[in-house]
């Protein structure tokens, strides 16, 4: 019975999907409907079967290709949470897709990426992992594609960039298959020498790639001006950062024993990640765009968390991705009722919204002092964790510790400008006056900032009911004593106070100086040094895509002169060899005795052969 | 329970004129029900088989030691391929414009050819294959010439007389065996053949020689265009579908491993006829400028590539052989299909005069990209793992240049086929025909099921290889004593 909940989880999301996409339907609301009762259904399905251990394995493509699901204690925290963010934004999407173009395919997509979210989180084997993961990359690329004009081009950016990090996972597979000799996910254990190094390093890539971490992160700003805004809620800011997050932890914690080198690297990525996404959010001037910045930059703490490899760290690292999923969503989510009501997202044309929308007001102050670090809400915790996880590394490391600590500052800085900007600051009179969201937008928002201050001030609920099962079987591999999930009121928790007052400083500062809550970062834009990077990274030279499509055109080149010549073999070459051999059907006279006499003389040759052929 | 095989048909073909007298709207629906009984009971065996006992078992049926039928791994695919094509066929029938009178006995004759295909698939002796051999052939002759007009009279006129050159040679080796091992049935003819001798190596010939010519190998396939070209559309479906491969390559498996054995001297000239059969009808295929002529010089070569794959003389081989042998009832039929509907809609098979129905028939031009995928070898459709197991088979075999030689014929398949389609389907639409439709769905419906079927046996090719292939190997168990 519960193996068929398991297959349920993801076969009814696909099914669902697969039909919204091909049934014509006008009415307005049904398919809102559907999808909504849909991923309400697997939400309950997700919650009955937690807290079991569910494997499956069915015989497949054969060389140790099989169909292997595993339902345990991580796969279910991520299944679990995969169904409640669904369900969340399907509910936000009723209202907010009715009206948009092509919303008729919006759901279709959102239901398959769900039931290839789910199958990915539960594969026990990595082709099949693999499988659900591209099935994805089709999915984010469809619902990319479903927004404004331009979003065809975004999609395309994405599915490249996505694409080649996925390509990468195939290969660091391919070489897990060579040197474990297994795919099953739950059997593989190498160290990081030689091939396997390269191996861990390619399926890194595909892993953070996912999670959007630099030099992967390009498409999402794009994305979140050009795609429809629950995509962004959904993929971005939670599905994509648990998949990735995720299987950056299966990697570091599971699949390898990671060296001092390698946790290095990990933990740059993520380091470099936190600082440089951060200070480009710090400068942006549109809700969305900013968000998606802040996106990426929040990888980064995962990154770090898991690659310090000290139990506290990764717990942080872990506990921060749930945390992050959620108020992320929930600052998408009041960003779309921002752009429902007042048609954009441009925070030079916003202001004064708290009397407007006080509802999304309330959201946002809660899920920006969450991802701020305020205490005592739930990105305080997780990240106090990552901080002591980075000290706990020993001094020779301090600087994981600094980059955290400055990208806490930006985030915390950059979301009182935002605030201040788009809720707070002076109105332009001439704006019409506009009300808050419908309620089914609205609920979305508030659960989600429930559960932040939940996730907060009840933060040991989480972490030994959630985190503790999810850890249980890898966190054995890391240290042979208990697991402590402890946080104390020691010294950090005078960091995040200074961290906190700086970011209010300089806000005040930033105000002063320009008289706009908008232009509170504008004194760092134009600090000397800064600015030109600022204007380069504005002109998209540091865009791995960007770059490399202007690197392609030689290559561009060479392939249409190989394309020339394809054609000339198939439009010249062949053509002209056909009509050589045609003539050869001129001894094809349809007259019986010719045909006879062929046979005959067939018949006559067998003959001869067997008879010379007959042993003496 | 396998004599059903043969009786159900017969007696569907038997009641055909007396419900022509008082139920003529009836008839349709007979065929229809005696060929997916077929499938039914078959796939149920098969599942059952599968299922129950993890492989497929041999089922023995024999009746007064007069006549001996047996059902094994083999058989049970061809009897499938014979459902499936005929089914097919039947339903295509349906709208196909044919004198109302003589419909009821159109049906029968194709239930007389189904009634010989499949005694033919489960006789255990050479005469009651001969026997049903030329039940199938008559019933054939017939549904060619079924139309009466000129060219449906020379394809079958061609076709008789050749095969009537093949039977009296296939019945003369019969006899010669009789006389020297006094049996027909398979066992004893294996034993008596081991003695070898001038007298076998001759019979041998003959019976090489009956069959290549029934099965259309080169250079023994003088009747096969023709006749393929002429017959009624759905008639080219099943004769090239399935009725020369029962006839002609079933008859070849089933004799070399039962009788002749895998010995050298036979698989070697196997092996060059084959291969003569694959290259040769491929360039034949590319100068041709008609639909269906087209498509049976392809089957010249695709038989080319079974016979090759059999030849080989390995399990492997023998299973990319049965493979293609399915393979090829499907994707065959499934381009006989297309060209029929596009014969309908348009009411020429002449390349010249086709263009561009992609776009006004978009049922039968997305099956046909499928068929010819699949016989080009594209992965990941069936036919692509056929070919490829019957060329790794040939390369493990030792014979690297017969390899060769498929791999180049499969480059060939690809390249007339590319034309095919572009010359038909691709490109803007011919002046004259922006007026078509699309065939009605009982016409498309067929071809979408075959397209189907080719999709899904070849993503799921590791099943079908391990559940229903693979025991055809249990066959080389039953050489081995």
């Amino acid at each position: 019975m519960n193996e068929t909940n398991l297959w349920l989880l993801f076969v009814i999301p696909a099914i669902v999907g697969a039909l919204l996409l091909v049934i014509p339907m006008t009415a307005r609301y049904l398919r809102g409907v559907i999808s909504t009762v849909t991923a309400a259904l697997l939400v309950y399905l997700a919650i009955n079967l937690w807290g079991q251990q569910i494997e499956i394995n069915l015989p497949w493509a054969g060389f140790g290709i099989d169909f292997q699901l595993r339902y345990y204690g991580f796969s279910q925290f991520i299944v679990t949470a995969i169904t409640m963010f669904a369900f969340l934004i399907t509910l936000y999407s009723t209202k907010f897709m009715v009206d948009k173009p092509k919303s008729n395919q919006f759901y279709g997509f959102l239901l398959l990426t769900e039931a290839m979210a789910i199958g990915a989180a539960l594969a026990n084997n990595l082709i099949v992992m693999l499988f659900f993961w591209e099935g994805l990359l089709i999915t984010t690329f469809a619902l990319i594609s479903l927004g404004s004009e331009k979003a065809f081009q975004t999609g395309l950016k994405s599915f490249i960039i996505i694409g080649l990090s996925d390509l990468c996972l195939t290969m660091g597979i391919g070489i897990i298959w060579v040197q474990a000799k297994t795919l099953v996910m739950s059997e593989i254990n190498l160290d990081t020498a030689g091939l396997n190094g390269v191996a861990f390093v390619l399926m890194m890539i595909g892993a953070i790639g996912k999670a959007g971490a630099m030099p992967f992160h390009t498409w999402i700003p794009d994305a979140a001006e050009d795609a429809p805004l629950p995509f962004m809620a959904y993929l971005p800011a939670a599905l994509e950062k648990l998949l990735g997050v995720y299987l950056v932890a299966r990697i570091a914690l599971d699949f390898f024993t990671l060296t001092d080198g390698m946790r290095i690297l990990v933990m740059s990525i993520g380091a470099i990640t936190i600082i440089f996404a951060v200070m480009m959010a710090l400068v942006q001037k549109d809700f969305k765009r900013l968000l998606s910045y802040h996106a990426i930059s929040q990888v980064g703490y995962m990154i770090l968390g898991i690659g310090t490899g000290v139990p506290i760290g990764i717990v942080g690292g872990l506990f921060h991705m749930i945390n992050h999923a959620m108020y992320k969503c929930c600052l998408f989510l009041t960003s779309g009722s921002v752009e429902s009501q007042n048609g954009t997202t441009d925070l030079n044309q916003l202001g004064g919204l708290w009397r407007q929308q006080p509802l999304t007001m309330i959201c946002f102050v809660v899920a920006a002092a969450s991802i701020s670090g305020v205490p005592p809400f739930n990105g305080f915790v997780s990240k106090e964790m990552i901080f002591e996880g980075a000290l706990e590394m020993g001094s020779a490391y301090r600087i994981f510790y600094v980059a955290a600590v400055l990208g806490a500052l930006f985030t915390a800085a950059s979301f009182l400008k935002l605030g201040h900007a788009a809720f707070f600051d002076k109105v332009d009179p001439k704006k019409p006056r506009v009300k808050d969201a419908h309620w089914t937008m609205q609920l979305p928002m508030i659960v989600l900032a429930l559960t932040c201050i939940v996730f907060g001030v009840w933060h040991k609920l989480p972490l030994n009911g959630i985190l503790k099962p999810a850890l249980m079987e890898s966190m054995d591999k890391v240290i042979d004593k208990g697991i402590h999930f402890e946080f104390g009121f020691g010294p950090l928790f005078w960091t995040t106070v200074l961290i906190l007052t700086f970011a209010i400083l300089n806000h005040w500062i930033g105000y002063k100086l320009t008289g706009k809550g908008l232009g509170a970062s504008h004194h760092i834009y134009e600090l000397p040094g800064l600015h030109q990077i600022y204007d380069l990274a504005e002109k998209q030279t540091f865009d791995p895509y960007v770059q490399g499509k202007r690197g392609g055109r030689y290559v561009v080149k060479g392939l249409f002169y190989i394309d020339r010549g394809v054609d000339w073999f198939y439009q010249k070459l062949v053509p002209a060899t056909a009509n050589k051999i045609a003539q050869l059907r001129q001894i094809h006279n349809g007259l019986y005795a010719n045909y006879l006499s062929w046979s005959v003389g067939g018949l006559l040759l067998i003959i001869l052969y067997f008879l010379l052929s007959v042993p003496k | 329970m396998l004599l059903a095989y043969i009786l159900v048909p017969l007696l569907g073909a038997a009641i055909m004129p007396i419900l022509r007298k008082i139920w003529q709207k009836g008839t349709d629906s007979v065929p229809i029900l005696v060929t997916v009984y077929q499938i039914i009971i078959t796939g149920w065996i098969a599942y059952q088989g599968i299922v129950l006992n993890g492989s497929l078992n041999l089922e023995r049926w024999i009746l007064d030691q007069v006549l001996a039928l047996r059902l094994d791994g083999l058989s049970l695919v061809a009897l499938l391929a014979i459902g499936l094509v005929s089914f097919v066929t039947v339903l295509f029938s349906l709208r196909y414009p044919l004198d109302e009178d003589r419909r009821p006995g159109y049906y029968a004759l194709i239930l007389l050819a189904v009634t010989g295909m499949n005694g033919l698939v489960v006789a255990t002796d050479l005469f009651s294959m001969y026997v049903f051999l030329e039940i199938v052939s008559v019933a054939s002759f017939i549904l060619i010439a079924y139309q009466y007009d000129e060219f449906g009279m020379e394809g079958s006129f061609k076709y008789m007389m050749l095969s009537a050159v093949a039977t009296v040679f296939l019945l003369v080796a019969v006899a010669l065996l009789f006389a020297i091992t006094g049996g027909v049935s398979f066992g004893e003819l294996a034993q008596g053949v081991k003695t070898g001798g001038p007298v076998v190596f001759i019979s041998f010939a003959f019976i090489f020689f009956a069959l290549a010519l029934k099965s259309g190998m080169m250079p023994f396939h003088g009747w096969l265009p023709d006749a393929y070209t002429a017959s009624p559309a759905p008639v080219s479906i099943l004769l090239a579908g399935i009725v020369t491969k029962i006839a002609g390559v079933y008859t070849m498996i089933r004799l070399v491993l039962e009788v002749f054995g895998f010995n050298s001297v036979f698989m070697n000239l196997l092996l060059v006829v084959g291969a003569v059969s694959t290259v040769l009808g491929a360039f034949f295929a590319l100068g041709q400028k008609d639909f269906k002529r087209m498509l049976a010089y392809s089957s010249i070569s695709q038989i080319g590539y079974i016979m090759m794959g059999l030849a080989a003389g390995t399990p492997l081989g023998l299973i990319g052989a049965v493979f293609h042998f399915f393979n090829h009832a499907i994707f065959k039929s499934l381009l006989f299909l297309n060209s029929g509907a596009v014969e309908t809609a348009t009411g020429t098979r002449n390349f010249d005069e086709l263009g561009g129905l992609a776009e006004k028939m978009p049922v039968t031009g997305t099956t046909s990209v499928i068929g010819l995928l699949s016989t080009a070898g594209i992965p990941p459709l069936a036919g692509f793992w056929s070919k490829l197991v019957i060329i790794v088979a040939l390369w493990m075999a030792g014979f690297k240049f017969f390899a060769f030689i498929a791999v180049f014929a499969s480059i060939i398949t690809l390249a007339y086929l590319l034309l095919l389609q572009r010359n038909v389907f691709f490109g803007k639409i011919k002046q004259g025909l922006e007026g078509i439709r699309e065939v009605s769905p009982v016409v498309y419906w067929p071809a979408i099921i075959m397209a189907a079927i080719t999709v899904f046996s070849g993503i799921l090719f590791p099943l079908v290889y391990d559940k229903l292939l693979n025991p055809v190997n249990s066959l080389l168990g039953l050489l081995a004593k």
